[in-house]
């Protein structure tokens, strides 16, 4: 009996001898593992809650640059346009972002940003970067961000209040400056940091540029533009007055413009024209020590659009020389306690709207908006906000003209991110 | 005439050629000037008194890189929040991790509390293992040892210069090693707390035993559930001090203070931490004398 038990034991051990074991992925032969490259997933949810109710906020915008404030459909051209973030009433998913990133060889480094809403599926950034041709030449090319001012080019889980500012809200939209094209940016090889950059892309941005041929409802054609339609430069600089840095910095794009603002029943408005935005930002960041610090930072922008405008209503084509301006700045202050705690403060003003309107007075200016936000930082990785916005820059569009209606948002949101070690921001 | 001519051509064009190596931390500042002495121009990018993992990534920063010619790092994942984003806006080829003139300390020698999994439920942990490893004085000369050999590689024309003031380094660290070792003798064996395992490398070096940390794990602040334990730990286990750094506020670690009447030391981890600590062997002096004074 003992004996067979033990007979037993031995061939089982056999057996299990016998298992292959499995190897750590960096000593099997052919293995790939290790080129996986830098891989994170950042996820934005948020509770909201606002002072009107949805039905009301699908009506509201700001008179001449956003249609749908909180839908942000902005121009119907527009499929791919971001939704405003937290827009709905309770609960929202506002986005889950995909990050890879790995050199590609020597000579090339690939980026790319997925972002992923509800029911959209977007390639937010997707760029090769060469730095290797000139000492301080960064070359990157396929679709990015801008680095237009201050914030176009920093992603939503980085930006101190959940909502972009208002002059990029109206004068760029949502989503900001974001082409397909070519970046050159030059570090000047001096004792401070100086940075020239020049930004040649398509142009779609729907808000102020578009270079689709469009064809109104009578059957008018209007000639696209033809692409590359956008150009962007920049020259930035920054320096340090002891554990204080100052970040002052011009931009300036110049673009082709197509749009339509098509309402069925209603007439029909399209403009065909060029436009400018400039840029003039400064940010001041001191550090009490490596966690704690008081920013300042502030953007100021004019947009000017110059062309025709083409009215259809029953049919009949009216053109109309236009001239848009629009200009506002947004100034805000954030102070960080420790690695936890962190408060804020914004003021958005955009103080002149001046366009020709044939129907109804613009309304008078400033639009404005006040943020206020609290922040938790549980760890690098994970932080809970809570946000109180006014907002009495938006518009009901009447058979009276417009009616202000202020809006008044308390948001919660949670933003947490897995996987690579992303970088500190500045 | 003419030797006249290249003397007045060739002396410019040396001077000119003195390197900028850029380093990241100060220690390592410290280090080069010890063996290039006035061979090589040394920009030091983080401050002492800055938390290493935290180094404010100031744009001036990305002007340094982009006039240096080399690039000396701790690694181990210490510089990995701030570094490599400097390095690429720095479009800097020499400062390149792959390139020749790119030296990562860690590789040079063997790293301690390397974790066997890593996820970050456990914290912000350094999965290469801790990167504090200056901090063993011993570990000093295996870093010197690189950077000499490393220097002479991208700058063989002074060769000689290196080899000879490595060797000047050798000798006259190994006396503060016998000093430092003597000092710290009676030490041995004693236990303390710390606010980070920052220390790990000196506590292994004098036989101190780190029994607990004020943050409940790495790169996670204080909780009030985790004092309270700490609190029944100290009294238990009555350490000798709490080794606290500079960056960090020893809020909490005054709270333990009160609460068990343990005594707080300050442990300044560069040069530069405090005001006083001007050099290495400051550095180790003022560490090795603030457990004696107890």
């Amino acid at each position: 009996m003992k004996k067979s038990i033990y007979l037993a034991l031995c061939a089982s051990t056999l057996v299990f001898a016998e298992a292959p074991a499995i190897k750590p992925a960096a000593k099997r032969t052919f293995s790939q593992s290790q080129f996986i490259p830098d891989i994170s997933l950042v996820v934005d949810t948020a509770y909201a809650h606002r002072s009107e109710d949805q039905a009301n906020l699908s009506a509201l915008g700001i008179p001449g640059m956003v249609e749908d404030f909180f839908g942000q459909a902005g121009n119907t051209e527009d499929e791919h346009a971001h939704e405003s973030y937290s827009s709905d009433d309770g609960f929202n998913v506002n986005y889950a972002e995909l990050i890879f990133s790995a050199n590609v060889d020597p000579s090339f480094r690939l980026d790319s940003v997925f972002h992923i809403g509800q029911d959209s599926f977007e390639i937010e950034e997707a760029y090769f970067t060469n730095t290797a041709l000139v000492d301080g030449l960064r070359i990157r090319g396929g679709k990015l961000l801008s680095n237009f001012g201050r914030m176009n080019s920093q992603h939503q889980h980085i930006w101190d209040f959940n909502e972009v500012p208002l002059v990029y809200q109206g004068f760029v939209g949502n989503e900001k400056l974001n082409e397909i094209g070519l970046q050159f940016q030059y570090t000047l090889p001096l004792e401070e940091y100086v940075i020239v950059g020049a930004e040649i892309s398509q142009g779609d941005n729907a808000r102020a540029f578009g270079n689709e041929s469009l064809t109104l409802s009578n059957g008018k054609e209007i000639e696209g533009a033809r692409t590359p339609a956008l150009l962007v430069s920049y020259l930035k600089t920054s320096f340090d007055i002891g554990d204080t840095t100052v970040m002052p910095g011009i931009s300036f794009l110049r673009g082709e413009s197509r749009s339509l603002d098509a309402h069925e029943g209603e007439h029909e408005i399209a403009f065909d024209g060029t436009s400018s935005l400039y840029n003039v930002e400064l940010t001041i960041k001191h550090y009490f020590d490596s966690y704690s610090f008081l920013s300042w930072q502030s953007e100021w922008m004019r947009l000017e659009k110059t062309g025709t405008e083409y009215h259809v209503e029953n049919g009949e084509t009216e053109s109309v020389i236009q001239k848009i301006e629009q200009e506002g700045y947004y100034s805000q202050l954030v102070y960080a306690h420790n690695q936890n705690l962190r408060v804020g403060l914004r003021y958005d003003n955009i103080y002149t709207n001046r366009y020709k309107f044939t129907e109804e007075a613009v309304p008078s200016e400033p639009y404005e908006r006040y943020s206020a936000m609290a922040e938790y930082h549980f760890s690098e990785f994970s932080r809970l906000r809570l946000e109180y916005t006014h907002n009495s820059a938006l518009y009901k569009e009447g058979v009276n003209g417009f009616e202000a209606i202020n809006v008044n948002s308390v948001i919660l949101s949670a933003n947490l991110a897995i996987g690579a070690h992303a970088a500190h921001a500045f | 005439m003419k030797t006249l001519l290249i003397v007045a051509i060739v002396i410019p064009l040396t001077l000119m050629a003195k390197m900028n190596v850029a380093v990241s931390y100060p220690y390592i500042g410290a280090l080069v000037e010890k063996i290039a002495q006035d061979k090589v121009k040394t920009t030091v990018l983080a401050k002492g008194n800055w938390d290493p993992h935290f180094v404010v990534p100031r744009p001036s920063l990305i002007s340094k890189l982009r006039r240096s010619d080399a690039l000396i790092m701790n690694g181990a994942q210490l510089e990995i929040g701030w570094l490599p984003p400097l390095i690429r806006r720095a479009a800097n080829a020499k400062v390149n991790p792959n390139a020749q003139s790119f030296l990562n300390l860690s590789h040079q020698l063997q790293l301690i509390q390397k974790p066997q999994s890593v996820d970050r439920s456990l914290g912000d942990v350094h999965p290469d293992g801790n990167p504090h490893f200056h901090l063993d004085p011993n570990n000093i000369l295996i870093l010197a040892q690189s950077i000499s050999e490393f220097l002479m590689r991208i700058d063989a024309s002074n060769r000689q210069e290196y080899i000879k003031n490595m060797e000047l380094f050798t000798k006259e660290w190994k006396t503060h090693l016998l000093r430092w070792e003597e000092r710290m003798k009676a030490k041995h064996g004693v236990e303390v707390i710390q606010f980070h395992d920052n220390l790990a490398y000196f506590n292994a070096a004098y036989g101190l035993k780190s029994i607990g940390t004020i943050e409940p794990l790495p790169g996670i602040p204080p909780s009030s559930r985790h004092t309270l334990e700490l609190i029944k730990l100290i009294k238990n286990e009555k350490p000798l001090c709490i080794l606290h750094d500079v960056y960090h506020s020893s809020k909490t670690a005054q709270y333990l203070v009160d609460k068990t009447g343990i005594k707080l030391v300050i442990m300044p981890h560069d040069i530069g931490a405090l005001n006083s600590i001007d050099s290495l062997v400051g550095l180790f002096d003022y560490l090795t004398k603030a457990i004696d004074n107890d």
